[in-house]
Order: structure tokens, then C-alpha cells, then sequence
């Protein structure tokens, strides 16, 4: 099977990797292997490879050079956030970047520096097991190039925003990037962190992503992700979480851009009383699919996550919400609840939504519920009453529905600005 | 202002209004009563172009238009308005951008420049005085978690906004304690003008002390079967609406 598409977005191992780096990598491209060979059945019940390996993605290995600061005012979000770290088709650029005066014991490196300088350090941020994540957290291990490597010392704390940019630009061959970031909070360290994933241009190109979190005891992290890429693009990105005693994870998910996209959430809860709050908001319309994935441990006792994702889908567009929570036999008092609601706004619009709870625990509170509807017509009347057109109405009620996810949003200039990306991606909506 | 003729309307297979006839002038208030489901909420929502209904037969014209002709929203930009029997909850849809969607929407079609922020925030706070509502209001998502009396004053609030040449009043006073419902009278009350006229549906004599009308209707299925002065509604207080059915003047 070695000549399968997938194992073309792999580059050479670098001959001076260090040994244990070597096994790693070895070990991601056997679980690769592995999952090509028979991929799980469940994992990809409704997605197809097909149209993404047919692309013919390759690495490349070149950094961009070419580009000026002022090239990224396109994308960035006035008055978000003054400290941001940008990554170019996968790699650091520093020249783009602006980290200036972090507070004391926030540290933040690329990965390539610190695998060049201090690869050991690396060695024990690396939780994710390569013989058991999932296929394409496995390529990117495999392919494990650069990222971002943001360590916060106990009790450290970065109170502005730190806004982590994947910028995509096209290059003459359709091509793969790979970033792998290591973010680890140490006891009763907080940050907020906005991930964000843009495109320069509408060039086909693909991402795929994998953040590794992990937090201290106590720790807070809030965590935005807005992936709001071209038509074109190809977007994979997993997040793998890890909660230590009392730490606190809330993260709010937009998928708005992109193609095809496949957003897998695995976390783990590894000591009583920590708090996981998921929450995401998903717009698939024209050809668009997209995909999300949720994997929650409750391993052990007296620990609480929330799922609480949003669809609105239009057009031909297909959404897939896979959402798994599992509370291990001993991890009594889990509290678990997990919610997906869909409006689908065309007869061809799709949703396939299959939330799961796995419970092997007695004494716990696990909920979960789905709906998928259309817009309600009395709703739609009421406004039209009062003079507000049926196009205008309908996109004040999605954008009502889509307020719930977004108005979490931890700023007020994020939330207006993504109410008003939602609102234009539905101005292009066709309504039946 | 509003001639409607021979009007009949089916939902479904049922047939609820049964060729109603009135006639609306600039400046008049009528009020409607009738039993449950006489089919008072149905003129009101055929009027205002709800879905649902299917109009068999008759006619309605609206400042000289062909009002069945028209969209809801083509319908508001004439200047009609309905306060609803029961307002529709829009969470996660902000009250102030309602209003100002709402209120542009109209101006626009009518040719008028749309409002600033700041005329519009003005008209805003003084249009709530007079409803005695707080400007916490404004940044609540529309009806969303209101109280019954709150919904009610709410759609008054939009009626005081918009300004319609018709407003329709389904049963806004119904759910209302005697103190919000002099509030909500006293808005009425406001908005009384030679242009404007009104159609306030109700069930109780009660809200009819405080606005005066100047016509009342009986309707009861699906016909205006009786019309009179002030007198009708205070007559229908004591006698209620047993005799419909014993004088058999309903088909
Ligand atoms: N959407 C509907 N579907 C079925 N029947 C309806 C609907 N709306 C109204 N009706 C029926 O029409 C009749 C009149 O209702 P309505 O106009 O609400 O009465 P009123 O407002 O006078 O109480 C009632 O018998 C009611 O059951
Ligand atoms: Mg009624």
C-alpha cells in the first residue's frame, strides 16, 4: 500500500532526527499504514477519501519568503489582538509574527527551533500516541515539520489574547501543510488563545493540522477557532486535549470556510473536577462538506464537558456531527451533555448527526439531543410584518440561531465580526 | 383606508371566515368582538398576508391596493400593522437591530433616507417613555423570556415606532393587569390621529373604556353579524354571546 495518495504528503525523515523522533515517526506512519489498509468503518461511515485524495497533494518544502506584513492586513481582524504568531503554509514566519514583551514565564518558540536546539524538550510535550490517533493525526505525525510551541510556567498568564494564524497561500503544485503545535499550561496558568485558519487567494491547497493541549491543575484555557478559508481549500485539523485536576477547557469551534473539512476534537480528562465546554457553529453551503468529530473521555470520576454544536446548511452543502462521549467504568459523577441542532435551509441541504454517549458508570448525568429543522414559518411572519424582507428575515434568524454559539465568543470585535461573515456568507444563500 | 368585501378564507378543508364585510376610515377606531374561535385572529392574519390561509372568495383593499395581492412585508410598507394575540419569541435576535431593520426597511420602501444610529437610539428612548419601558429592553433578544404583559407592551412599543395608518390589535389586552393595561391604552390612546385608524380586537368591554371606539362588530362565525356604537360593546357585557347560536343568524 505504499503507494497510496496519503503516503505521498509525507517527506523524507530527516536523517539527524533524534532516535526516539525516528520511532516515533516510524510508529505514525505504520498506524497510517494501517488505517489505510482497513480504515475504521465508523470513523468514515460518511465522509469518502475520494475527493480529497484525488487533489494529489505533495509537502512542499519551501518557506515563503515574499511576503510583507502589510500582505496580512487582508486578513486580520482589527483591534482582535496585538500579539500573533503566523504560519505560512505550515511554517513559522517570524518576520509576520508579533511577540513582543510576553509576560514573564510565557515562553513561545516555533517547533522546528526546538527541535533543532532542544529536542527532548519536545520529546515530553508529545502525549499523542501514534499508534492509536486517528489517520490523519498520524500523518501529520509522521510528518512532524513545525508549529508552535507555547509553554506558560505555573501561575503564568497571558491576559491579551494570543492570535495563532494558519495562512494559506497557493503554490503552482496542490500542496499539503502539516503544522503540529504544543501548547501546555502548567498549574494554575490561563490564557486565551485565537486559532485562526485564512487563505491568501482562492488556490486549492490542503491543512492539516493538529494541536496538542495540555493543562496544569487549575489551569484556564479559552480557545477560539475560526476556520474561515477559501471555496478551494482542503482543511483537517485535530485537536488532542488533556485536563489535569480542576482545569478549565472552553473552546468555540466556527467552521465557515473551506471545501471539504474534517475537524476531530479528542479529549482527556486525567484528574477529577476539570471542565470541558465544546462548543461550535458550522455553515456548509453550495458544494461545501464539513465535518466534526468529537471524541470525550470522562476516564475518571467527578469531571463535566458540554457539546454544544450548531449547523446551518444551505444549498448542497452536508454536514456531518459525530459526537462521541465515553465515562469509563470508575469515573463516577461525570456530568455530560451534549447537543446538535441543524437548520437546513434547502431540500437538498444534509446533515448526518450522530451523537453517541458510551456510559460504563452508574452514578453519572449524561444527556444528549439533536434536532434539524427548517426556519420556523411564524418566526419568518412575524418579521415580515413589520416590513423586513424574507431574505433580510431569514438571515436575522440564522443569525439568531447562530448567536448562541457566537455571542460566547470572548470579544466583542470577534463576535460582530463573525456575525457579519455569517451574514454575508447567507446573503449568497439560495433559499429553496 | 381598508374596504374588505365578501371576504371568505379556508384553512385546510374548514372554511372560517364566511364572507365578512367592513369598511375602515382614516381616523376611525373599530373594535371586533366575538366568541372564541369566531375567527377574529384569521381576519387579522389574512389581512396581514399570513401563510396558511387560503382566501376563496371576496376582497380587500388597503390604500387603494389590492391587499391580497401583497406580500407581509409590501403590506407593513403601506403601513398596515398587526400587534399579534401572541408575539413570537426570536432568541438570539437583538430587539435594537429588530427595530432598526424594521423601521429602515419601511422608510426605504417609501423612499425616505434611512435612519443614523443616533436619530434612531433618539426616537428610540422616547417611544419607550411612553410605554413605560426600561431601555434594558433594547439590548434583549426580541421577546425572548418576556412576561405575557411584556410581550403585549412590546408590540405596542413597535406599533409607537412604526407609526402604521392601520394597526390591528388582536386581544392585546388579554393576560393584562389593570395597571399595564392603562399603559398599553394610554400608548393607543398616544397614537390617535385623523390619519390613523385602528382595529382593536377584543374579547371585554373593559379595554373599550379606555379606548374609545368609534364602531363595534360582532363577529362570529366568520361574519360581522352585528355592528353598532360604543353601546353594542357594553350590551354584549351583559348579555354575552349565548344568543348568537339561539337567534340562528350565523349560517
Ligand atoms: N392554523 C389553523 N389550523 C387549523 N384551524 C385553525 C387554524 N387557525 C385557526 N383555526 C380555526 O379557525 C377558527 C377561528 O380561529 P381564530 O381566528 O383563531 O379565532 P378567534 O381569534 O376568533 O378566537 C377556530 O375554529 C380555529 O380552530
Ligand atoms: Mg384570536
Amino acid at each position: 500500500m505504499t503507494d497510496h495518495a496519503l503516503m505521498s504528503w509525507l517527506p523524507q525523515l530527516a536523517p539527524a532526527a533524534p532516535a526516539w523522533l525516528a520511532t516515533l515517526q516510524a510508529a505514525a506512519r505504520a498506524q497510517v499504514q494501517t488505517q489505510i489498509a482497513a480504515p475504521d468503518a465508523e470513523a468514515w461511515r460518511y465522509t469518502s477519501l475520494n475527493h480529497l485524495l484525488e487533489q494529489g497533494f505533495v509537502p512542499i518544502d519551501e518557506t515563503i519568503t515574499a511576503l510583507q506584513p502589510d500582505d496580512l492586513d487582508e486578513v486580520l481582524i482589527p483591534g482582535l489582538a496585538s500579539r500573533r504568531v503566523v504560519f505560512v503554509n505550515g511554517r513559522y514566519a517570524p518576520e509576520l509574527s508579533a511577540t513582543e514583551a510576553l509576560p514573564p514565564g510565557v515562553h513561545l518558540d516555533s517547533l522546528r527551533d526546538v527541535l533543532a536546539h532542544d529536542p527532548d524538550a519536545v520529546r515530553v510535550l508529545l502525549t499523542a500516541e501514534p499508534a492509536t490517533v486517528p489517520l490523519f493525526m498520524a500523518l501529520n505525525l509522521a510528518g512532524l515539520d513545525d508549529g508552535l510551541v507555547l509553554r506558560l510556567d505555573r501561575a503564568a498568564i497571558l491576559a491579551q489574547p494570543l492570535e495563532l494564524i494558519h495562512l494559506s497561500i497557493g503554490l503552482d503544485q496542490p500542496s499539503v501543510a502539516q503544522p503540529h503545535h504544543l501548547i501546555v499550561l502548567g498549574d494554575g496558568a490561563q490564557a486565551t488563545l485565537v486559532e485562526r485558519y485564512v487563505s491568501l487567494g482562492a488556490a486549492v491547497y490542503c491543512t492539516n493540522a493538529v494541536i496538542e493541549i495540555q493543562l496544569g491543575r487549575d489551569a484556564v484555557l479559552t480557545h477560539e477557532r475560526l476556520q474561515t478559508e477559501s471555496q478551494n481549500a482542503f482543511h483537517l485539523s485535530g485537536l488532542s486535549l488533556r485536563q489535569d485536576a480542576n482545569s478549565r477547557y472552553q473552546s468555540v469551534n466556527l467552521g465557515l470556510g473551506s471545501r471539504w473539512s474534517r475537524t476531530e476534537l479528542l479529549t482527556q480528562f486525567c484528574a477529577a473536577h476539570a471542565e470541558c465546554d465544546l462548543r461550535g457553529l458550522y455553515l456548509a453551503g453550495d458544494d461545501q462538506r464539513i465535518d466534526y468529530h468529537l471524541d470525550v473521555n470522562h476516564a475518571v470520576p467527578n469531571c463535566t464537558s458540554r457539546e454544544t454544536f450548531k449547523g446551518i446548511i444551505y444549498g448542497k452543502g452536508r454536514a456531518v456531527f459525530d459526537g462521541r462521549v465515553v465515562v469509563a467504568k470508575d469515573a463516577q459523577k461525570s456530568d455530560a451533555a451534549m447537543s446538535n441542532q441543524n437548520l437546513l435551509l434547502s431540500p437538498q441541504a444534509e446533515i448526518d448527526t450522530k451523537p453517541q454517549l458510551e456510559i460504563n458508570a452508574d452514578d453519572v448525568r449524561c444527556s444528549h439531543g439533536t434536532t434539524v429543522g427548517q426556519i420556523e414559518p411564524e418566526k419568518l411572519f412575524y418579521l415580515r410584518s413589520r416590513g423586513i424582507s424574507a431574505a433580510l428575515a431569514r438571515r436575522m434568524l440564522c443569525l439568531g440561531f447562530a448567536d448562541e454559539i457566537i455571542h460566547t465568543l470572548h470579544s466583542e470585535t470577534l463576535r460582530e465580526h463573525l456575525s457579519e461573515q455569517v451574514g454575508q456568507r447567507l446573503e449568497s444563500a439560495p433559499w429553496d | 383606508m381598508l374596504v374588505v368585501n365578501g371576504l371568505r378564507a379556508t384553512v385546510g378543508e374548514k372554511e372560517i371566515l364566511q364572507g365578512l364585510n367592513l369598511t375602515v376610515n382614516p381616523g376611525e377606531i373599530h373594535a371586533i368582538m366575538g366568541p372564541n374561535g369566531s375567527g377574529k385572529s384569521t381576519l387579522a392574519h389574512v389581512l396581514s398576508g399570513r401563510d396558511g390561509y387560503t382566501v376563496t372568495g371576496g376582497s380587500a383593499t388597503f390604500a387603494g391596493q389590492d391587499l391580497l395581492a401583497l406580500e407581509p412585508e409590501q403590506r407593513a410598507h403601506l403601513g398596515l400593522f398587526l400587534a399579534f394575540q401572541y408575539p413570537v419569541e426570536l432568541p438570539g435576535v437583538n430587539n435594537t437591530y429588530f427595530l432598526k431593520a424594521a423601521l429602515n426597511s419601511i422608510r426605504k420602501a417609501r423612499g425616505e433616507t434611512e435612519l443614523d444610529a443616533v436619530s434612531f437610539l433618539r426616537l428610540i428612548k422616547e417611544k419607550l417613555k411612553i410605554l413605560h419601558l426600561d431601555e434594558s429592553l433594547l439590548k434583549r433578544a426580541v421577546n425572548a423570556g418576556f412576561s405575557g404583559g411584556e410581550k403585549k407592551r412590546n408590540e405596542i412599543f413597535q406599533m409607537a415606532l412604526l407609526e402604521p395608518k392601520l394597526a390591528i390589535l388582536d386581544e392585546t389586552d388579554s393576560g393584562l393587569d389593570i395597571d399595564a393595561l392603562r399603559v398599553v391604552a394610554d400608548g393607543v390612546n398616544a397614537l390617535r390621529s385623523p390619519e390613523r385608524s385602528m382595529i382593536v380586537v377584543t374579547h371585554y368591554q373593559r379595554l373599550l373604556d379606555y379606548i374609545q371606539p368609534d364602531f363595534v362588530h360582532v363577529l362570529a362565525k366568520g361574519q360581522i353579524i352585528r355592528s353598532g356604537g360604543k353601546e353594542l360593546a357594553l350590551e354584549l357585557e351583559t348579555t354575552g354571546y349565548g344568543w348568537i347560536d339561539a337567534e340562528g343568524l350565523a349560517a
